[in-house]
């Protein structure tokens, strides 16, 4: 199947829909979860540093020269004292003329650098909350607070406490990781269930590509089963459409029928009154008129005969089984060539065989054929037909052969001319074989005529073959 | 040797009655298929063309009903349909050939003598007994081959019992087969018939077998 032809068809375009769809919405919940992921842990961890800025803030103490003290001993977490451990303070002095000194007082942590000074005003006793880079290039979070003492109004202190980063990203990092994980656990199973339900969604139309395949096969003549109501219309629609040809052609037949039943009677009434006047009087008009109604009898055979393979346009779902057809014609030719005792053997072929096509073609093919061997017959006529091996579409070939004058190659081409008769003493109207190769063009068949071996003539059709019930049908998928 | 002639159209049943008869059958007719249903299976009748578009009861209707009720008379299609459906169908049905529409009545008269012949189990077309010799073509009878003059009720008694060779033939079976139903039977006319025969012929061709009828034996 062509890329084209992939990309029209249903299921691709529904799981092409399903999964852009599934992805983007997975994309924008990962991004939402893993923003608030973060924004909550940010909050958490700032509420910490803030509790940290809170008691460095209260272990803030002034000596009588004024200079400010803090007691590490008095603070806790044990990462104030080891050094770049990720937990910061600094106590940075501003002066009435707007000079700052940065790391009055840092933390042990800090060693022996200090965090960067921050450009900012604060109002007294404001908290604000930074990031920037503290030692060894960390990411820090940084908290400061001005405080003010009664002792000295000029001076404005700014008590900063800052925490590294890289606990939060790496929180969010492995938070990401596993939601990632778990999103495309969720996308794997969720176009699982898509795929499942396109199948269980589309099975119908596999039915129905089934149903149809039938049809064109001639398994059966109008699509089988039941469909879901949305596809139902269409299937009974299609098979109105089936039923309306099958008749149209059906009238068009009887019609024809008719046609011929009501002119060729006045014409044996024509002809019997001609030839008894003719047998009397010998009159010029008699002749005239037994000679013109023989010609309109061979014009109306003929055109009727057009018309009839003209109203069979090739029918999907016809199939026609070769052996009653054959049987029914060796029955007929039996009763009718009774007298020249003919004898007709039919080798049947060892699978039967289904013709794919008209039932009534497919006789009068058979039946102009197997006539003409039967009048010409010495005393044998043999049927064979095989199917021919390995083509497609199937075919099959019919063999009908007798032993009688057979004929010569240079009349062999003329044969089927319309209304060519090579003998006019037997009875019949030159149609048969004009007739035939119409029919046999018809279904894109091929008739041949050759000498048989013995000195008649074999005459071999070749016709489209319809599968047997049960073979593989061969679905268009 | 009787007929029943099935066929609608007047005109055409006409000219076919008029053949018939002047091939020596006794023909009756009947002109739809309710009639010809009656007629086929109540009277004897040595062969039948019938017609297969008929008002009331369709042709294939008729002889379907004749063969189911055990009528075994050879039966003549005539269709005016040229498919080889319709023809399967009428063999089918029992018919023993058929005629397409239109045909000349030589064609009908070859396939009428030919039906009765092969339900008589006879081949060839010349019927003989001994010297006597009957062409059922030309409706000539010869004796040593010396022609033989014969009216036409007296080559109707003649074919009918040369049909027969061997049998047994009564007075009343011959009187059925040789004269059409609305003829003034009387089955004293046919011991006329078989004297003049044996008058023409070698007169022990014709036995009389008494009390049973009459029976071609031929010479030793």
């Amino acid at each position: 199947m062509s890329l084209w032809r992939r990309a029209t068809s249903l299921r691709f375009r529904l799981l092409a829909a399903t999964l852009v769809a599934l992805v983007l919405a997975l994309l924008l919940a990962g991004v939402l979860l893993s923003g608030l992921f973060r924004d909550h842990v940010m909050r958490q961890f700032e509420a910490a540093l803030t509790q940290q800025l809170d008691q460095v803030t209260a272990r803030l103490e002034f000596d009588a020269a004024g200079q400010p003290l803090i007691d590490p001993q008095a603070l806790s977490d044990p990462r104030w004292q080891k050094p770049y451990s990720g937990l910061y303070w600094q106590l940075d002095r501003t002066t009435a003329d707007g000079l700052s000194r940065a790391g009055v007082l840092r933390s042990r942590s800090l060693w022996d650098t200090s965090l960067p000074l921050l450009a900012d005003e604060l109002a007294d006793g404001a908290v604000h909350v930074h990031q920037g880079k503290g030692p060894l290039d960390a990411p820090l979070l940084i908290l400061e607070r001005k405080v003010k003492i009664a002792e000295q109004p000029d001076a404005r202190w700014r008590i900063v406490v800052a925490a590294d980063l890289q606990e939060v990203t790496g929180a969010v990092d492995s938070f990401n990781g596993v939601m990632a994980a778990s999103l495309a656990v969720l996308l794997v199973l969720l176009v699982l269930a898509a795929l499942a339900q396109v199948a269980v969604g589309l099975s119908p139309l596999r039915t129905m590509q089934r149903a149809l395949a039938d049809v064109h096969e001639g398994r059966t003549q109008r699509l089988q089963g039941r469909f879901p109501t949305e596809v139902q219309p269409l299937i009974d629609d299609f098979n109105d459409v089936l039923d309306r040809n099958t008749e149209v052609v059906a009238r068009a037949r009887t019609q024809a029928g008719n046609l011929a039943h009501a002119l060729k009677t006045p014409l044996s009434v024509l002809d019997q009154a001609a030839a008894g006047t003719l047998a009397a009087q010998g009159s010029e008009l008699a002749r005239l008129v037994k000679e013109q109604v023989g010609l309109s009898r061979r014009h109306i055979d003929w055109h009727l005969a057009r018309a009839r393979v003209a109203a069979t346009q090739r029918l999907p779902g016809q199939r026609t089984a070769l052996g009653p057809v054959l049987a029914g014609l060796v029955r007929v030719m039996e009763r009718v060539h009774a007298a020249r005792g003919v004898a007709i053997t039919v080798q049947a072929a060892d699978v039967p065989l289904f013709f794919a096509g008209e039932e009534q073609d497919l006789q009068e093919m058979l039946g102009n054929l197997l006539d003409n061997a039967c009048k010409w017959a010495g005393s044998t006529v043999t049927v064979h037909a095989e199917a021919v091996m390995g083509s497609k579409p199937p075919q099959m070939q019919i063999h009908i052969q007798d032993d009688g004058p057979g004929i010569n190659a240079a009349h062999l081409a003329l044969v089927g001319a319309r209304g060519l008769r090579l003998d006019e003493s037997v009875p019949g109207t030159g149609l048969g074989l004009a007739i035939v190769q119409d029919l046999v063009g018809l279904y894109g068949g091929e008739l041949t005529l050759q000498p048989a071996g013995g000195g008649g003539l074999r005459a071999t059709l070749r016709l489209p073959a319809a599968t047997a019930f049960g073979a593989s049908a061969g679905v268009r998928a | 040797m009787r007929i029943l002639l099935v066929e609608d159209e007047p005109t055409l049943r006409a000219q076919l009655r008029a053949g018939l008869v002047d091939a020596g059958y006794a023909v009756d007719v009947a002109d739809n298929g309710r009639d010809a249903h009656f007629l086929g299976a109540t009277e004897a009748f040595d062969a039948v063309v019938l017609d297969l578009g008929l008002p009331v009861l369709d042709g294939l209707t008729v002889l379907k009903r004749w063969r189911d009720g055990g009528r075994t008379m050879p039966v003549l299609i005539l269709t005016a349909r040229d498919n080889w459906h319709d023809k399967v169908a009428g063999i089918d049905a029992g018919a023993d050939d058929y005629l397409t529409k239109p045909f000349h009545m030589e064609e009908l008269l070859a396939r009428v003598r030919a039906l009765i012949r092969r339900a008589s189990g006879l081949a060839s077309a010349v019927l003989q007994c001994g010297a006597l010799a009957l062409d059922t073509r030309s409706g000539r009878v010869t004796l040593a081959g010396q022609p033989v003059s014969l009216t036409s009720h007296e080559y109707k008694v003649l074919d009918y019992l040369m049909h027969r060779p061997g049998a047994v033939v009564s007075r009343t079976e011959l009187t059925e087969h040789i004269y059409a139903q609305d003829f003034e039977r009387d089955s004293n006319t046919i011991e006329v018939f078989v004297g003049r025969l044996r008058r023409k012929l070698p007169p022990e061709l014709i036995e009389t077998v008494r009390g049973l009828g009459y029976r071609l034996v031929p010479p030793p």
